[in-house]
């Protein structure tokens, strides 16, 4: 909700795309240091969410109720030490890793490519009404009081969800990651309104831009198939823009989690999260007396952070060398 | 720019009207479907059916759910938002304004901040571009950026009011100085974009046949830069202070609450939780019209600076 | 694109954008401007940035200095600081109704409404009932008949006297059905005609009767022996006719109360501010004013930066106040309250229709690991019920101490020993013990009794209506005192007809109790059948006490007499500041 000034400047022109050659993005990318510093970071933090049980030393919710443990700082046990209650904070870092890995996977594929991609290739090509629907709708979701909503769909959904949980945890694979489970859906529910329509903006005017290029033109009037079409000339020329664009909203979307979990809407309190991890650690008295706390559980959020924004400038750079605009 | 403009405006405008209707139906049915009951709130522990009863009679909300969704709507062409029910006998416009403003304020000056800040910051990054200084200033904006509010709103109180002792935290209103520290951590991750914008303008227009031109011409570089590139680069900022309109009124909930600050989001996390029905209500209506407005006034502007885009936009929508 | 259109856009950028730097320069001016008027701060600012300069890195000279700067900014702020004027600045919760005592549900509005109005009796901050309105009263029929003979000198805050016609109407006021008072019955519903007024079926309470312009009679359906204990609460105090007559709906801006202060300023989530009442009947005020702060942020961080006289810190934040050189700690003021949190059971519900389940439970949890560690020794264990400050504490009831082979030992011999069916902890944000704690118990029921608690977290109001239901298998509460009365824990909580009682618990024996201590006259007697009531209940254990409430609050010395009695009581006419600079 505050004054976010990048606000769409990923979109291509209408005029003149020219489809990337193939890997050329991926070459560019090496070459820019910064970029493949970000990747590295990005990578470490992906692979830490998702081998926390292996990379993790204790297990993030084991208390240890002692005073010498309490608040206790770095050391050879206790990597970035201990929080409050004498948890390892290395651990609870890890584990928040794999929240912030899941939350951000399940909405990128869900809200972006699913919806996204749909609903922007189903605005580009059959235009008109349909497009105007779809168009005037993400606008108004984009434009209301997001955060507000979020909070308020994933409050009502917050109600008994017991049952659920242990028909899920009985009759499903799931087990006892249920409890984690249902929380963690209603927040990504919560969230899927207002996260596709970035990308199917993106989408719809790079169809929009694509069908005026002759050769799709000459396909269209020799009768290739629409799905052909799309497999063969359209998706290869969206894709860069939607990566940049998915790779823009990465941190924004991440803090949405964070977010709610700071607020305690989010995930189940046995979930750790970088939000519950801020919260925790989020008294100006506690930082002047314990910084640990606060710089080891939000430094690697910050670079998370900062990684994804990196690469976004990057590949903005790379993908549209010249300019960006509307 | 006539005909079409205008036919153009009217045609989102008419989109406009069944947009919000529908989202306010659609919130309408949230709120009121929802398992969270604002009569349960304002009783808590005295709960009983026969007080739960007569406070729902009070309100209206005993009545079929299309009835309410109805009587609202007539209040609302009467310019009657309701009755907030956490803040009872006030009503949502007496609830909502003072926030509003707050934040309101709060907001122009993060954007005055934003953009003395950033365009600069981006002008320089333009001309220092092949060189280390342009991604080293970029990376660093966009490293400020990368700072949560919910972090800075610790460290920054501690470094400038604890170990500095230059400020004061207290909220005294928005046009008393305690209110800087909290202006620059809302403001300060805001600068990356604009710098950003800011910088791929000026590259474009840098490649534009009148800067050639006036190069060409033996111009001065002082005068190409400033009375060209840099006041042509500045027009697509435009767009920027127009998205950044409906923000204006949106206020920024952690700066609020870490802060203490009586602004719109802190009011609107509240009333969504009690839950307090018609000033969410209010607030989503609110929000979505000034964001509509916005968006066709940037388009409107667009249409102006660009008539390409205009004919564009028009086709497709 | 023509000349002239891009003057136009390029004008109107550059319009807005001078406009708001314009206010944005003027709000700085006016911040440079402000600093003048303490010119002692901003050079002290410019010292300590030096010594920063000039210091090492090293964490033990940080703190050194830090108090030492701490000592100096006290020293330059006392004589134009928070400290120069007989002004109390406090903190306070944004209030949940409007100022109308008959309104009042929460404990944050009851606080205003208690300094703006006042009711036939009060308490004093020893929580003893003592006389306001009313100079004295007698008791007759057995308790069943209160006569108050009331004060000739009490004015409202416009200057008008009250007389008994006054109370006469503001309890039926509260009665009145129309005006939906949430807490009349509850406090008031056992004067004779008070149904009958709120059902609708009575114009008049009947059991309120004149007898003069300053004696009023109030009957009573049978005797209660807290009745004047309850009517210390917001809902019976009086208020002026004549003003709301006059504006029905907006007189709770500025309410004409009987009072020590009145209202100066109220805006919500920004501040309340309370001037005395000069001729409060009982003493008048010697603050100048109380401003309650209600915006929030960081309270304790305000504090230590010399803003705020008074600040309340919250458990997690606990840490930055009591652990090492905390500049903070001499401040320090920890004051138990009339609460305490628990768990409680549904105890019709497997498995905690067991009791050996329940207090297997109970001797599982280490109580005083979690008091040494998460709160820093600051709370209380709970070893009852009835909090230690409430009139009628008694030391001999005991409870479960941790005890975890004792607790397995219970456990294999209940009926869930070989299979024990899924428990889950419902909590909602505030209330009972925060998630922290509540791990804690997870987990050490696991360790003692390798039971699994799963812990779920739901929205408030979603939170109150299981819990009425009665759905809630396990839920962490927490119960603040509405008036110092043991009946208020024991009676409210465990009678089998309160419906404050959520876990389906019903002894026999304890409504007895219950129902014989009601009517007592002899406070000692009662006290002594509270007490046997709750070990009664203690030993069903369908709740678990754990910890007895504790603020932590902040006081700067200047502050005289401030003080927190544990529950609602008019206090802040008591307050000084002290403003000499010591």
């Amino acid at each position: 909700m505050t004054v976010q000034a990048d606000v769409r400047p990923l979109e291509a022109g209408e005029s003149g795309w020219q489809p990337a050659p193939r890997y050329r993005i991926l070459r560019e990318l090496v070459r820019k240091k910064i970029a493949m510093t970000a990747i590295v970071l990005i990578a470490i933090f992906y692979l830490a969410g998702i081998f926390s049980p292996w990379v993790s030393t204790h297990d993030p919710n084991q208390q240890e109720l002692t005073v010498e443990a309490r608040y206790a700082g770095p050391s050879s046990d206790h990597w970035f030490g201990t929080d409050r209650a004498g948890r390892d904070l290395y651990s609870r870092v890890v584990y928040s890793a794999r929240t912030t890995l899941l939350f951000t996977l399940v909405v990128i594929l869900t809200g972006s490519v699913f919806l996204g991609l749909g609903l922007g290739l189903l605005a580009g090509y059959r235009g008109g009404w349909v497009d105007a629907l779809i168009m005037r709708v993400g606008e108004v979701l984009s434009g209301i009081p997001t955060l507000l909503l979020i909070i308020a769909i994933s409050a009502a959904f917050r109600t008994r969800i017991t049952d659920l949980v242990f028909s899920l945890k009985e009759n499903t694979f799931l087990g006892d990651d249920a409890r984690a489970i249902v929380p963690f859906l209603i927040i990504v529910l919560a969230s899927l309104p207002f996260a596709w329509f970035g990308s199917a903006r993106i989408v719809r005017s790079q169809v929009l831009a694509i069908r005026e290029q002759e050769y799709i033109l000459a396909a269209e009037t020799l009768g290739v198939s629409t799905v052909r079409l799309l497999a063969r000339h359209v998706f290869p020329g969206i894709l860069p823009i939607f990566l940049v664009g998915v790779s823009a909203s990465m941190a924004g979307l991440a803090f949405i989690e964070v977010a709610l979990s700071y607020l305690g809407l989010g995930v189940d309190p046995s979930t750790p999260s970088f939000g519950i991890l801020l919260n925790e650690a989020g008294a100006v008295r506690t930082f002047q007396q314990f910084p640990h706390v606060l710089l080891f559980s939000g430094i690697p959020l910050i670079l998370f952070f900062f990684s994804w924004n990196l690469l976004g400038d990057a590949l903005v750079d790379i993908v549209e060398p010249r300019t960006y605009r509307r | 720019m006539g005909q079409g403009l205008a036919g153009y405006i009217l045609r989102r405008l008419l989109w406009t009207v069944p947009v919000i209707f529908a989202i306010s139906v659609l919130v309408f049915l949230l709120l009121r479907l929802g398992p969270l009951d604002p009569i349960e709130s304002i009783l808590g522990q005295r709960y009983t059916e026969e007080g739960a009863e007569r406070l729902r009679a009070k309100y209206g909300y005993d009545r079929p759910i299309h009835i309410q969704y109805l009587k609202y709507v007539q209040n609302l062409f009467q310019g009657d938002l309701g009755v907030s029910t956490r803040h009872q006998n006030f009503t949502v416009a007496e609830v909502v304004i003072p926030k509003i403003r707050v934040s309101a304020g709060m907001n122009v000056m993060a954007m005055v901040l934003i953009f003395t800040l950033g365009v600069p910051v981006g002008v320089y990054a333009a001309f220092m571009r092949g060189t280390f200084i342009d991604p080293l200033v970029i990376g660093f904006w966009l490293l400020i950026d990368s700072i949560p509010v919910l972090i800075s709103a610790v460290w920054a109180p501690w470094l400038f009011a604890l170990k500095l002792g230059w400020v004061n935290l207290s909220y005294e209103g928005v046009l008393h100085p305690n209110i800087i520290l909290p202006v620059m951590v809302m403001s300060l991750p805001g600068v990356a974009g604009v710098a950003r914008l800011m910088r791929a303008s000026i590259i474009q227009v840098e490649t534009e046949d009148y800067v050639r031109t006036a190069r060409a011409k033996g111009l001065r570089e002082r005068t190409v830069v400033v009375s060209h590139v840099v006041r042509n680069a500045l027009l697509p900022m435009v767009t920027v202070i127009g998205l950044a309109l409906p923000g204006i009124f949106a206020g920024s909930l952690f700066v609020e609450l870490l802060f203490g600050i009586p602004g719109i989001a802190r009011e609107a996390l509240d009333a969504v939780l009690a839950p307090d029905f018609d000033v969410v209500l209010g607030l989503v209506l609110f929000g979505s019209i000034l964001f509509v407005l916005a968006n066709i006034l940037i388009d409107v502007a667009y249409g102006f600076i660009d008539p390409r885009i205009r004919i564009t936009a028009t086709r497709g929508g | 694109m023509s000349n002239r259109t891009l003057g136009l856009m390029m004008g109107a950028v550059a319009l807005l954008i001078v406009a708001v730097a314009v206010v944005f320069v003027l709000v700085l001016a006016g911040g440079d401007g402000d600093d003048d008027d303490s010119a002692a701060p901003a050079s002290e600012a410019s010292d300590r940035d030096a010594a920063a300069d000039s210091g090492t890195d090293d964490a033990g000279a940080d703190a050194t200095r830090d108090t030492s700067r701490e000592d100096s900014r006290d020293d330059s702020r006392t004589a134009s600081g928070i400290c120069g004027e007989n002004r109390l600045i406090t903190f306070g919760d944004d209030p949940a109704t409007v100022f109308d005592p008959i309104q009042v549900g929460d404990a944050s509005t009851a606080e205003y409404t208690a300094e703006i109005f006042g009711g036939l009796v009060t308490l004093d901050l020893d929580l003893n009932v003592v006389p306001d309105i009313a100079e004295r009263w007698e008791i007759s029929e057995g308790g069943r008949v209160y006569t108050f003979f009331l004060r000739d000198d009490v004015v409202f805050h416009n200057g008008r006297r009250v007389t008994a016609d006054d109370v006469k109407y503001s309890l039926e006021r509260a009665a009145d059905p129309a005006n939906f008072s949430p807490t009349v019955l509850d406090y008031l519903g056992d004067i004779v005609g008070v149904r009958d007024k709120f059902n609708g079926s009575a114009s008049e309470i009947s059991g309120v009767q004149v007898v003069d312009e300053y004696t009023l009679r109030i009957e009573l359906e049978q005797p209660i022996s807290y009745f004047l204990q309850q009517l210390t609460y917001t809902v019976a105090y009086v208020v002026d006719r004549e003003q709301i007559e006059r504006d029905p709906d907006g007189w709770t801006r500025n309410p004409n109360g009987t009072g020590p202060f009145r209202v100066k300023v109220f805006r919500p989530l920004e501040e309340i501010v309370l001037i005395p009442n000069d001729r409060y009947h009982l003493g008048p005020p010697k603050l100048d004013e109380v401003v309650f702060s209600l915006s929030g942020g960081s309270l304790s961080t305000r504090f230590e930066n010399d803003e705020i006289h008074v600040a309340v810190v919250p458990a997690l934040e606990l840490a930055g106040v009591l652990s090492g050189e905390s500049p903070l700690s001499e401040y320090y003021l920890p004051v138990p309250q009339l609460a305490f949190s628990y768990l409680g059971f549904n105890v019709n519900e497997p498995p905690f229709d067991d009791p050996l389940v329940r207090q297997a439970f109970a001797h599982a949890i280490n109580r005083e690991a979690i008091n040494e560690v998460l709160y820093f020794d600051a709370a209380i264990v709970a070893d009852g019920i009835l909090p230690p400050t409430l009139p009628g504490y008694s030391e001999a009831v005991t409870t479960y101490p941790y005890d975890p082979a004792r607790a397995a030992e219970l456990l294999a011999q209940s009926r869930y020993a070989a299979e024990m069916p899924r428990i889950i902890l419902t909590f909602s944000g505030s209330g009972g013990d925060p998630p922290d704690t509540l791990q804690a118990y997870q987990q050490q029921w696991r360790e003692a009794l390798g039971v699994e608690v799963e812990i779920e977290a739901i929205e408030w109001s979603a939170y109150l209506r299981e819990l009425r239901r009665g759905e809630l298998q396990m839920y962490a509460a927490g119960w603040i005192a509405d008036y110092p009365d043991p009946e208020n824990f024991v009676g409210k909580l465990f009678a089998s007809d309160s419906r404050l009682n959520h876990g389906g618990y019903s002894n026999a024996q304890v409504d007895a109790l219950l129902a014989e201590a009601a009517t007592l006259q002899d406070q000692e007697a009662r006290y002594r059948l509270y007490h046997e009531a709750e070990q009664l209940i203690i030993d069903d254990a369908p709740v678990i006490p754990t910890f007895w409430f504790i603020n932590h609050y902040l006081v700067r010395e200047c502050v005289q007499n401030w003080v927190d009695p544990g529950t609602i009581v008019p206090k802040y006419r008591y307050v000084e500041i002290d403003t000499s600079g010591e």
